[in-house]
């Protein structure tokens, strides 16, 4: 697993070269960043629930069949299973996210992922749907974008407003995802 | 490969937990010296041939070791001082244990190089080095953090 320090230093020392200044600019990027990617990471840790919830929610309205006898959602103990798999899905992204490297969600969570859906008969158009909206979710509640009620606490004296580049970042995570399993 | 954030993230994947407020803190608080560590990784990379060579030069100034050696010895200091680079960058061990030092005593050993050579050069440089012209006391401390660290592997 890496993170973007490690990052920096494996593919530094694939050239034989020590990392000097310029390597050095994302970093400290990275590190003045730290509160704001707190921020955008408890975004997503303090909201599981609903972030998973409503994306599948919205998965089975758009597809009412999924619950209904013979629904890949039917009975609940699989729809239960979906509500798992989207929390499991947001735990790697909030990794991922913390680490500022995608490695630790493509090593323990994706890869594989595709083929055991299709093993257990997943289908992947409604998995693909239910990421998608998780990522709106997550980006809209990182950016205080979102309608209802204020979830973004900004502990550490960040505002929603300050996250784009975060929130874009872990859009690009649950791209990942949907392009896994696509 | 080891930092501060990866040891987290691994502890929380290995319970199945979303990342929390302690987690956060110790993430933190390893951003806390960052600064300092980024710093003396900028610096050390610029001064890196220099730190080799005049090292180097101390240790076959006395001419205890055969001058044939010396392109090799340049070659391996040069070596682990970039690991050093790598490690004042992730902020752990991690590049130093993994690429430096793990399967080394068999190395060295095996050829039956002179690891006092070696422990010299270092000290040399934590020692008799102005470090601190080229960079602030606390990048100098983390820096002679991580050469005591290297310097007790080979003894």
């Amino acid at each position: 697993m890496l993170d973007a320090f490690s990052r920096t230093v494996v593919s530094a020392d694939a050239k034989g070269a020590a990392i000097g200044s310029e390597d050095l600019a994302d970093l400290r990027k990275y590190v003045a960043d730290a509160n704001k990617r707190i921020d955008a990471t408890l975004a997503i840790t303090q909201n599981v629930s609903c972030i998973a919830a409503d994306a599948v929610a919205g998965m089975v309205c758009e597809n009412t069949g999924l619950t209904q006898p013979g629904g890949h959602c039917y009975p609940t103990r699989r729809m239960a299973a979906c509500l798992r798999d989207g929390e499991i899905i947001l735990r790697y992204v909030s990794y991922a996210l913390l680490a500022g490297d995608p490695s630790v969600l493509e090593d323990r969570c994706l890869n594989g992922l595709k083929e055991t859906y299709l093993a257990l008969g997943v289908p992947s158009a409604n998995a693909i749907r239910a990421v998608e909206i998780m990522k709106i979710a997550t980006v809209a509640i990182m950016t205080e974008t979102n309608t209802g009620r204020k979830m973004f606490k900004g502990i550490n004296s960040g505002s929603g407003g300050q996250c784009q580049d975060i929130a874009a970042e872990a859009a690009s995570y649950f791209d990942l995802v949907i392009e896994a399993l696509s | 490969m080891k930092s501060a954030v990866t040891t987290v993230v691994s502890a929380a994947d290995a319970a199945g937990r979303f990342p929390s407020m302690s987690d956060f803190e110790s993430v933190k608080g390893s951003f806390d010296r960052a600064k300092a560590r980024l710093e003396a990784a900028e610096k050390l990379a610029s001064c890196l041939d220099k730190f080799t060579n005049l090292a180097v030069d101390a240790v076959y100034q006395n001419g205890s070791y055969e001058q044939a050696n010396k392109d090799k010895c340049v070659r391996d200091i040069h070596h682990y001082l970039r690991l050093i680079n790598y490690c004042l960058v992730t902020g752990g061990t991690g590049p130093l244990d993994e690429w430096g030092i793990s399967g080394m005593r068999e190395i060295i050993r095996i050829q039956l190089l002179p690891t006092a050579a070696y422990i010299e050069a270092f000290i040399f440089i934590r020692d008799e080095i102005k470090i601190n012209d080229v960079m602030s006391q606390q990048a100098e401390t983390e820096f002679k953090g991580l050469l005591d660290y290297l310097i007790n592997a080979l003894a």
